[in-house]
C-alpha cells in the first residue's frame, strides 16, 4: 500500500507539470484582458514541434525550444485576429484550437510513433535517496521545478511589479488603463504570445519529457482542463499549483493502478480529471462562495471610441 | 500600437460591404488552404478536380457529400439554435456520442418492434443529446458557470464512455477492431439508392426547414430572437428567458444527439470511435457561415461536407491525414473572423497635431 502511495505521488508532478505550465500562461492572458480558447491547440503544435525538431535535429532541448516558439507562432496569429482584428475571442479561440490540431497532425505525420530521447530525471546525491520523500520530492525532471518557480515568478510579476499591475489594469478597464498610458494593443497582444508559448512548453513537456514519443491527439482535452483550472486558481498563478497537482493525481492514478494489475474499468478512471475540473468549476458555485475574481473585461474587445 | 489610425465603429453597415468582407474572408481563407496543399504535395493541377470535380460534380462524390451533409445539417443547426440564445455549445461531439450510444443500444438490446425500432433508436438519439447538455444548461443558467469549458469537457467524458463500451461490453466478438456489432437492416435508415443518401438526409432537411419555420414564424423563435440581442431588456420586458434559453439548448443538445443517430443508423451501421471526430467544430464553423439562419446552414453544411469528400480523397490519394481537414476549416474560419473587422469598423487616420 505504501508502495503503491509513494509510486502514486511520485509520477504525479509528471502528469501536472503540463496543465501547470499552460494554466500559467492562461492566467497572463486572462489577466490582460484576454480569453485565449486556443490552449488546446497551441499544446498541440508545442507537442509536434518538440519532437519533429527533437528527432530531425537531435537534441530534446532544441526540440522543446521549437515547442515553445510553435505555440507562441499560433498566439501571434490568435493575438493579431483578436487583439488588432477584434475578432471575437471564443470563435477565434476555436479556430485556434482547429488550426493547431490541424497543423498538428499534417506536419506530424511522418514523426507519429517514433520515440526521442527526453530529459533525465535530476539525481541529487543523497537526497533523491531518500526513502518516501526522495522520489517524489527529489527525483523529478527539471521542468517540474522549472513550472513551480514559474508559477511563483507569474504570481511576483502579476501583483508585485509596476509592468504586472498595467496588465492587470488593462485586464479590468482598459479605458482607464489607456489613459493611464498604457498601450493596451501592446500589453494584450504580449499576453496573448506569452500564453501561446507557455501552452506550446505544456505541450513540448508532454511529447518530449513525459512520453517520449508524440502521437496524433495525445493533448487530450488538456488545454481544456487548463482553462477550467484558471477558474479553480482564481486568476492566480499559486493557486494553479495546488489545482494542477490535483488534477495531475487523478490523471496518475489510471496508469498505477494498472500497474499493480488492479481490476478497474479504465475507460471510466480515465474520466476522473475531467469530471473533477467539472466539479470544481460547479462546487464553489453552488456554495454561492469565493466572490468573482474574473478580470472584469475579460474577453471584451477594447476601442478607444467606445465610452463606457 | 498604431497611435495615430483611429477606428470607428460602423452605425450601420450596408449589406454590400458585409458582404464583400464575408466573400473576402472566404476567398482568402480557401486561397490560403489551396496554398497549403500544393505545399503538402497535392499538384496545383489537379486542384480543381479534387476539391470539385470529384466532390460536386461526379455522382459517386455527390452521394457521398449529400449523405455527410445529414449530420453536419444536424451540428449546424445545434450550434445556431444555442448560438441565437448566446449559449456557447462547444461540446456537439459530446452530446453526438451520447446520441450515437443512445441509438445503437435500441438496436443492439432490440428494444421495441422491429417496424419502429430505427425510428426508436432515432428518438433515443435525441433524448440522450438533449440529457447530455441538461448539467451546463442547469448549471449556467441557475448558478452562473460558464458552459464554454463545461460541455467541453462533457465532450471527452462522452467519448470515453464510446470507449468504455467498445472496448468492453459492446466489442464485436467478430471484429479485430473495437466497434460493435453491426445493425440488423431493421435498424438502419432506408436508402434510396444513391450510395448512401437516404432518410437520414431526408429527416435533416425537413428539421431545417421546420428549425426555420420555428425560428422565424413562432412566438419562441421571436422571444429567442429578443434575448439573443440583449437579455436583460428581453427579461425586463417580461419575457420568460430562462424556460426560453432551457428549450432552445435543449434542442440544441438533441439535435447533436440526433446527429449521432443518423449517423450509426444511416452510414456506418454499428459505434466505432471515429464517427464522431471534429463534429464540433464542423458544427460551429457551419453554425457561422450560415450566420445561425436555418436554410443557410443546409448550404454551408453542404459545403463543409464537400471538404469531407475531397478530405478522404486527399487521404486515399496523397497520404494527407485527415487533419487536413480539420486544419482548413480552421483557416477559413479565422480569416473570416478577421475579415469581419473591416465592416465593423472604418479606420480614419488622424492628422498630425489632432488627437
Amino acid at each position: 500500500m505504501i508502495d503503491f502511495l509513494v509510486t502514486w505521488l511520485a509520477s504525479t508532478p509528471t502528469f501536472a507539470t503540463p496543465i501547470l505550465l499552460a494554466c500559467i500562461g492562461l492566467i497572463v492572458c486572462e489577466r490582460a484582458g484576454v480569453l485565449n480558447l486556443g490552449a488546446e491547440g497551441m499544446m498541440a503544435v508545442g507537442a509536434m514541434a518538440a519532437v519533429a525538431v527533437t528527432l530531425t535535429g537531435g537534441n530534446p532541448w532544441t526540440g522543446i525550444l521549437a515547442g515553445i516558439g510553435a505555440g507562441a507562432l499560433l498566439g501571434l496569429v490568435f493575438g493579431l485576429a483578436v487583439v488588432v482584428l477584434r475578432a471575437d475571442q471564443i470563435l477565434a479561440g476555436l479556430a485556434a484550437v482547429a488550426i493547431g490540431l490541424g497543423a498538428a497532425g499534417l506536419i506530424g505525420k511522418p514523426y507519429v510513433h517514433t520515440t526521442v530521447t527526453g530529459i533525465a530525471r535530476l539525481d541529487i546525491p543523497g537526497l533523491s535517496d531518500l526513502p518516501v520523500v526522495g522520489p517524489i520530492l527529489f527525483a523529478q525532471d527539471p521542468f517540474v521545478y522549472i513550472a513551480v518557480a514559474l508559477a511563483l515568478l507569474g504570481w511576483f510579476y502579476l501583483m508585485r511589479t509596476r509592468a504586472g499591475l498595467r496588465l492587470r489594469a488593462t485586464g479590468e478597464d482598459p479605458g482607464a488603463a489607456d489613459v493611464a498610458g498604457v498601450d493596451v494593443q501592446l500589453t494584450q497582444l504580449a499576453a496573448v504570445i506569452v500564453s501561446g508559448a507557455a501552452c506550446g512548453l505544456a505541450g513540448a513537456y508532454l511529447s518530449v519529457v513525459a512520453s517520449q514519443v508524440w502521437v496524433e491527439g495525445m493533448v487530450a482535452g488538456r488545454g481544456w482542463i487548463a482553462i477550467g483550472l484558471v477558474i479553480f486558481a482564481r486568476w492566480s498563478p499559486p493557486r494553479a499549483i495546488l489545482g494542477a497537482l490535483i488534477f495531475g493525481g487523478a490523471d496518475a492514478l489510471t496508469p498505477r493502478l494498472q500497474a499493480v494489475g488492479a481490476d478497474v474499468p479504465a475507460y471510466l478512471m480515465m474520466m476522473l480529471p475531467y469530471l473533477l475540473t467539472i466539479a470544481v468549476l460547479a462546487v464553489p458555485a453552488l456554495l454561492r462562495r469565493g466572490g468573482n475574481a474574473e478580470p472584469a473585461s475579460l474577453g471584451l474587445p477594447f476601442l478607444r471610441q467606445d465610452r463606457r | 500600437m498604431f497611435d495615430r489610425i483611429t477606428l470607428v465603429r460602423r452605425q450601420d453597415v450596408p449589406w454590400t460591404a458585409r458582404t464583400a468582407t464575408f466573400l473576402g474572408g472566404l476567398g482568402f481563407g480557401i486561397a490560403l488552404s489551396c496554398l497549403l496543399l500544393v505545399a503538402a504535395g497535392v499538384p496545383t493541377e489537379s486542384l480543381i478536380d479534387e476539391l470539385v470535380v470529384q466532390v460536386f460534380l461526379s455522382s459517386d462524390g455527390l452521394a457521398q457529400t449529400v449523405t455527410a451533409a445529414a449530420p453536419l445539417i444536424l451540428v449546424g443547426l445545434c450550434s445556431a439554435l444555442a448560438t441565437r440564445v448566446r449559449f456557447w455549445n462547444i461540446g456537439i461531439e459530446g452530446q453526438l456520442w451520447l446520441g450515437a450510444i443512445a441509438a445503437a443500444a435500441v438496436g443492439i438490446l432490440d428494444i421495441g418492434p422491429e417496424a419502429i425500432r430505427v425510428w426508436l433508436m432515432m428518438l433515443a438519439a435525441l433524448a440522450a443529446g438533449a440529457l447530455w447538455i441538461l448539467p451546463p444548461l442547469v448549471l449556467k443558467s441557475r448558478f452562473g458557470v460558464s458552459e464554454t469549458v463545461l460541455t467541453l469537457l462533457l465532450s471527452n467524458v462522452g467519448f470515453l464512455c464510446v470507449q468504455h463500451l467498445l472496448f468492453g461490453a459492446w466489442k464485436d466478438p467478430n471484429n479485430g477492431f473495437p466497434v460493435s456489432p453491426q445493425m440488423g437492416p431493421a435498424e438502419q435508415l432506408a436508402r434510396f439508392g444513391w450510395g448512401n443518401v437516404g432518410m437520414g438526409t431526408a429527416l435533416a432537411l425537413t428539421i431545417a426547414v421546420l428549425a426555420y419555420v420555428f425560428i422565424d414564424r413562432s412566438r419562441i423563435g421571436l422571444q429567442a430572437r429578443a434575448i439573443g440581442l440583449n437579455p436583460t431588456t428581453a427579461r425586463a420586458a417580461g419575457l420568460p428567458v430562462t424556460a426560453t434559453v432551457a428549450l432552445m439548448v435543449l434542442l440544441s443538445g438533441a439535435l447533436a444527439g440526433l446527429a449521432g443517430g443518423v449517423i450509426v443508423a444511416g452510414t456506418e451501421f454499428r459505434l466505432t470511435q471515429y464517427l464522431g471526430n471534429n463534429y464540433t467544430f464542423s458544427g460551429i464553423t457551419i453554425g457561422f457561415l450560415a450566420r445561425t439562419h436555418p436554410l443557410g446552414v443546409i448550404v454551408a453544411a453542404f459545403g463543409v461536407a464537400g471538404m469531407f469528400t475531397a478530405g478522404s480523397s486527399l487521404k486515399v490519394f496523397y497520404g494527407l491525414s485527415d487533419a487536413v481537414v480539420v486544419l482548413i476549416q480552421g483557416i477559413v474560419l479565422m480569416s473570416l473572423l478577421s475579415a469581419q473587422f473591416f465592416s465593423t469598423y472604418r479606420l480614419s487616420v488622424a492628422r498630425r497635431g489632432v488627437a
